[in-house]
């Protein structure tokens, strides 16, 4: 049970972070921006790199989310900007383009075989019978600092206001004198600098690979979707719920189920699971299962 | 070199027809349907299951047919309160889920390994006649294609989806039934997509998951907005072009001795790139959508607020 519950945790902080980046982008302007998973990828890969280059994995990590940060930026002014002009469906479509193009260079650059971080081996730290890593540890905890810190810039400081002041009225919010632009270019780096950590995140724990990003796409979609796309601390909720519902199929017994002593469901339906509830929750529920847009100002 | 060109001749006739089913629900009717290459897998596994189970072809395409009216129904009911970005997530979760559970049934779909052996349409033919007749029918399949879309398009069904597309409030306020339009294109492009897997599954002669990667659903996408969505020959155009630069990206490869993995990464490159182009500074694609010039013969119970707000958009 307590090894089940930090199974939870563990992925679902990671895919929080991600959730997060995705719901607060789309509730300031109004798309899903795809290619956020391809910046998770390019995190890891990018703190990899600059491991590779002798520098401690908290430093390199820390210069690849500010990276991916101002590439999300920049891709923003450049890319973004302009499709939404003709409209978020066009939009969507074109982050899913920008996202091949990734991959293409994540190919070319990184290889197509999986990668691991240069992790020293400590044993596995035992707590109430469970059993984790304290890289594991780390993570999750960094991860979750992350969350914390971004909910308090959300609410707690006047960017935020400014934020959910954007998100909920544009024309108002630019009416009281606030640069729209520039607010949601910091929650664009903002969202890239989580997105950067979450895949670096996932990859201390795995492996990563040129094609983590898709791999990822529909969980994290998922997650913010059942959180209510544009609301952000939905996503984190909508995080837990998948990772419940993958760590769920995968590690319970359905044997008396069916009156047999053992029947595990194979493992590659754990991404399933996650897809199901979307498609269950969008029928039940089309604006997931909080409250979807961001009330309070 | 004549046989690989005659290769991706056909291919490129098998894909025109899966761009001219994308194109009448993202050119026409506005659905984004991020889950097309499953409808091409109902009629691959439809073509493989009967073969399997022993049936001949006729059932194969039935069966074929059978699934994909079945997907698309399920992927209408999901569109009846979803907005469009939802819906395209929507159905590449469903279509990523079923590719899933073929993988992993493998009783039932022999799993990763697929179904082989399936018969070759006119396989006792000899070498170059037996593909030459195969591109034929592809050729006369894909024709016929065309000229239903074009019929269907034109008729006030079709001018009826391009109402639906642009205002969808105005359309309901007339009277018409979104969903009910929305379910028939979805059920008609999905007959047509999965034409377009029977026939390749007995070209091919081989059905697996790995033909259904969403990677294959986001070329489709590639070849309507690059060719011109909401135009029929856009469509085919898009296709023929897109297939054949896939076709001479392993020679640029060699030319430039480059490792394995450049390949998928051109190919790549080519379908992001090439949408990412058009989409920014081409967006009605190569050939443009033609607005007004198709319109049939001023109908007599047709609201004329309709045929206004037509004229209007043009």
């Amino acid at each position: 049970m307590i090894q089940f519950v930090i199974d939870v945790v563990i992925r679902s902080v990671d895919l929080a972070l991600i959730a997060i980046g995705l719901s607060s982008v789309y509730s300031l302007i109004r798309f899903p921006n795809v290619t956020l998973v391809q910046y998770a990828t390019t995190g890891a890969l990018v703190a990899l790199g600059l491991q590779m280059l002798g520098l401690p994995l908290i430093v390199a990590g820390l210069l690849a989310c500010v990276f991916v940060g101002a590439v999300a930026v920049v891709l923003n002014v450049l890319i973004f900007e302009r499709l939404l002009t003709a409209g978020s469906a066009i939009a969507m479509i074109g982050s899913l383009a920008l996202s091949m193009v990734f991959s293409a260079v994540f190919l070319v650059t990184a290889g197509p075989r999986p990668q691991r971080f240069e992790l020293d081996l400590n044993p596995p730290i035992r707590f109430l019978g469970a059993r984790f890593t304290d890289h594991q540890l780390i993570s999750v905890v960094i991860s979750a600092l992350a969350i914390a810190a971004f909910a308090l810039i959300l609410f707690r400081t006047d960017l935020g206001r400014c934020m959910r002041a954007t998100a909920t009225n544009p024309v108002l919010a630019r009416g009281t004198g606030i640069n729209t632009r520039r607010v949601t270019n910091v929650v664009v780096f903002l969202s890239g600098i989580m997105a950067a950590l979450g895949g670096i995140g996932i990859s201390v724990k795995g492996e990563m690979s040129a094609h983590l990003g898709m791999e990822m796409l529909l969980p994290i979609f998922a997650a913010a979707i059942l959180g209510g796309l544009g609301n952000a601390l939905g996503a984190a909720l909508g995080a837990v719920v998948i990772a419940v519902a993958e760590t769920l199929v995968t590690n319970v017994n359905f044997g008396p189920l069916v009156g047999e002593s053992f029947l595990f469901v194979p493992a590659a339906y754990a991404t399933a699971a996650s897809f199901l509830l979307l498609v269950i929750v969008l029928l039940v529920r089309p604006h997931g299962l909080f409250v979807s847009e961001v009330k309070r100002v | 070199m004549f046989e690989f060109l005659l290769h991706v001749a056909i291919m490129a006739c098998l894909y025109g027809m899966l761009a001219l089913s994308l194109n009448l629900q993202v050119g026409f009717a506005g659905l984004i349907n991020f889950g097309q290459i499953i409808l091409f897998g109902a009629g691959t596994y439809g073509a493989a299951l009967a073969f399997a189970n022993g049936f001949g072809p006729v059932a194969g395409l039935a069966l074929g047919v059978a699934f994909s009216t079945a997907i698309a129904v399920a992927f209408a009911q999901l569109g009846r309160n979803l907005g469009a970005d939802y819906w395209g997530i929507a159905t590449l979760a469903v279509a990523e889920v079923l590719r899933i559970l073929i993988t992993n049934e493998v009783d039932l779909t022999g799993g990763a390994q697929g179904i082989a052996g399936i018969p070759l349409i006119f396989g006792d033919w000899p070498r170059p006649v037996g593909p030459l007749m195969t591109l034929g029918l592809c050729l006369v399949i894909l024709l016929a294609a065309w000229w239903f879309c074009r019929r269907l398009t034109e008729s006030r069904f079709g001018l009826a989806l391009k109402l639906i597309r642009e205002e969808p409030m105005l359309a309901l306020s007339l009277g018409y039934d979104l969903n009910a339009a929305r379910t028939a294109t979805l059920v008609v492009a999905g007959a047509m997509a999965a034409l377009s897997g029977f026939v390749f599954a007995h070209y091919v002669t081989f059905v697996g998951p790995d033909q259904l990667v969403a990677a294959e659903t986001f070329l489709i996408w590639a070849m309507v907005i690059i060719g011109g969505s909401g135009n029929h020959l856009g469509a085919i155009v898009g296709a023929i072009l897109m297939q054949f630069l896939f076709a001479f990206v392993p020679f640029v490869k060699d030319a430039f001795g480059a490792p394995a993995e450049y390949v998928a990464a051109m190919r790549l490159t080519l379908v992001g790139g090439g949408l990412l182009v058009f989409l920014m500074w081409r967006t009605q694609g190569l050939i443009p959508e033609r607005i007004g010039d198709a319109r049939p013969a001023p109908a007599t119970g047709r609201p004329a607020a309709a045929r206004m707000v037509e004229k209007h958009n043009g």
